[in-house]
């Protein structure tokens, strides 16, 4: 525990020290204050009566339910956050391994009494700790602005965290894999943000069968989506889970165990992949 | 009693995509003892880097067995007694030395109090306490490699493997370094030295072993290796041609060399010889010494040997085993 405490406080302290961290929190700060000071709203018994967006009057005919207002507002901006989550927090961790790989770097590292497995599980916390650290931020902030701005107290929206940190620890553990192979932070980054995209396609993967001429084409169309994370339905599943009630029964059934199995299956793969290959690796 | 240090036959073969293989060691054997300062001398590739990195795990020997404090070194608790200097370390320069001392120490298995104990007398040690919580990029090269030296020893360890210590360090450091390394020897601590710098081996170390092409080509205590065997320098009164011709007599090589004389004898006896016509010339000796050759001569000729080895058709390659 002391090895693996020492590993997090170390990667903690480069995180503070280094300006893409920096760049994460100021970026998030920046959306924060511009959602504080852009939108004001004019609430009349629990109605939208009034709104000014950004300084400018913005027209509403009739009175809206506040409480609708926000839940339509914050599902739609939680698949906003879950974008922008992931990537941030991609950005800014995907150096752990490599730089843990270089020359003068591994050396000091691998040569306490500490095993690799042990080396590479704390550098993960400590980068799913990060990630979750501007979450809460990000979110919370946001999710007290709502709360400061409309008087509506939506716990569900905290729901969000929770799914977009899940898909940034298997992405994390995928950007871990590359890391440890190819020692580039560069290649981890670009590698990890590929994967999401490409899976995020195959979430259309029925389509896509039927538009190939071959069946073993429509097979490994089949096989790639069942084997990668369902990055697209879980962008869904983040906008159901917070927008829950009928709203969420209206939308297409995502929070389903297949979809967080495989997810989780193919993180698990490539964490063990990544320590397998970390354990064998020589310096 | 358990060596500090076992290599045994240890052999290292890389292979190349292109199915090349590249033998780095050849069936290395040495050992250091506690309280023991060792230094592992060879030209570049001969090996030296490889060997330490199998000790400390960092790279898999093809055959042959290493051990430290007689625990296997394929046991990550081996490393718990073990402190080790990289060359060209970076530790994070985002860091202070305190904070690289406390995450080090930490991974090595020390708890807050021992930290706290260990750290102000160590960095006065490595003289860096007005550096203590000072960002490590703003230190100097030398200071750098001061506080490495510390990360290394912030666990007391009983086996120091160092990697070129004094790289960067001024001459005063260097000594300081020196003299740091040897109160570690008396306290028992084996060091394993690999440097560059022959000199700086000859005057800290006991034993070294030179390796050459993946071998160890000699290994022993430094004064043993640097006995030449055959020379003596003798230093008499009134020393003159009538003497040296003497001398001559007995079948012995007799120079004169800036006012002392340079013997060159077939063994002891011969020796005996010429000191008592010395004596019965009337010139009273004031001192007799072998003499020596610096460790540096001896590399190079281990070296030289080896490239004629190398060159030689049929000829074996390396070196002789101890």
């Amino acid at each position: 525990m002391k090895v693996m405490l020492a590993n997090i406080e170390d990667v903690l302290r480069e995180a503070a020290a280094r300006w893409t961290l920096m760049a994460y929190f100021l970026l998030s700060s920046i959306f924060i204050l511009i959602f504080a000071f852009g939108v004001n709203l004019d609430i009349v018994d629990g109605a939208l009566a009034g709104a000014r967006l950004f300084g400018k009057d913005a027209e509403v005919r009739n009175p809206m339910d506040i409480e609708k207002l926000v839940l339509g507002f914050e599902s739609g901006f939680s698949a906003f956050l879950y974008l922008i989550g992931i990537f941030l927090a991609i950005f800014a961790t995907a150096h752990l391994v490599p730089r843990l790989q270089e020359k003068g770097t591994a050396d000091l590292y691998l040569s306490r009494p500490v095993s690799r497995f042990g080396l590479l599980t704390s550098r993960y916390i400590a980068g799913l700790l990060l990630a979750a650290t501007n979450l809460v931020y990000l979110i919370g902030s946001i999710w007290l602005m709502v709360i400061w701005k409309t008087h509506v107290v939506h716990p569900r929206f905290l729901l969000s965290g929770v799914i977009i940190l899940f898909v940034v620890a298997v992405l994390l553990a995928f950007a871990f894999l590359v890391g440890v192979v190819t020692s580039s932070t560069a290649v981890s980054i670009m590698a990890t943000y590929a994967i999401f995209l490409f899976a995020a396609l195959l979430s259309g993967h029925e389509r896509l069968a039927a538009a190939v001429s071959k069946e073993w084409q429509a097979n490994l169309i089949h096989g790639l989506y069942s084997f990668f994370p369902k990055t697209a339905e879980l962008g869904q599943a983040v906008v159901k889970a917070v927008a829950g009630g009928e709203l969420g029964e209206r939308m297409p059934d995502t929070l389903t165990l297949p979809v967080f199995g495989s997810t989780l299956a193919f993180g698990l793969l490539c964490f063990t992949l990544a320590a397998v290959v970390f354990q064998r690796k020589e310096f | 009693m358990t060596s500090a240090i076992e290599v045994t036959d240890l052999t290292k073969t890389y292979s190349s995509f292109g199915g090349r293989k590249i033998e780095a060691l050849r069936g290395v054997s040495f050992r250091v003892e506690p309280g023991e300062m060792f230094g592992l001398l060879g030209p570049n590739g001969a090996g030296k880097t490889t060997s330490v990195k199998i000790l400390l795990g960092l790279t898999r020997a093809t055959t042959g067995t290493a051990s430290l404090m007689g625990m296997s070194v394929h046991d990550p608790e081996s490393r718990r007694r073990v402190g080790y200097l990289p060359e060209g370390h970076r530790i994070p320069n985002y860091l202070t030395a305190r904070q690289a001392l406390s995450i080090f120490g930490r991974m090595s298995g020390l708890d807050s109090r021992q930290l706290a104990d260990r750290i102000p007398p160590l960095i006065e040690r490595v003289r860096l306490s007005q550096w203590l919580d000072m960002k490590v990029k703003k230190f100097s090269k030398g200071m750098t490699q001061r506080l490495g030296l510390a990360c290394a020893m912030i666990h007391s360890p009983d086996v120091l493997l160092l990697d070129e210590p004094t790289d960067g360090v001024d001459p005063v450091g260097r000594r300081e370094i020196r003299d740091l390394l040897r109160e570690e020897a008396d306290r028992g601590t084996a060091v394993l030295l690999n440097s560059h710098l022959l000199s700086e081996i000859e005057t800290t170390c006991d034993k070294v072993a030179v390796l050459r092409g993946g071998k160890v080509a000699a290994a022993g205590r430094i004064d043993e290796l640097t006995a030449t065997g055959s020379q003596y320098r003798m230093i008499a009164a009134g020393i003159d041609e009538p003497l040296v011709s003497s001398l001559q007599l007995t079948g012995a090589i007799v120079a004169r060399q800036n006012g002392h004389l340079l013997l060159t004898v077939r063994d002891i006896q011969q020796l005996n010889e010429l000191i008592d016509r010395t004596r019965a010339n009337g010139h009273a000796i004031s001192e007799i010494a072998a003499v020596r050759s610096s460790l540096e001569d001896i590399f190079v000729d281990l070296i030289k040997t080896g490239e004629i080895e190398q060159n030689s058709p049929g000829a074996l390659q390396g070196g002789v085993q101890p």
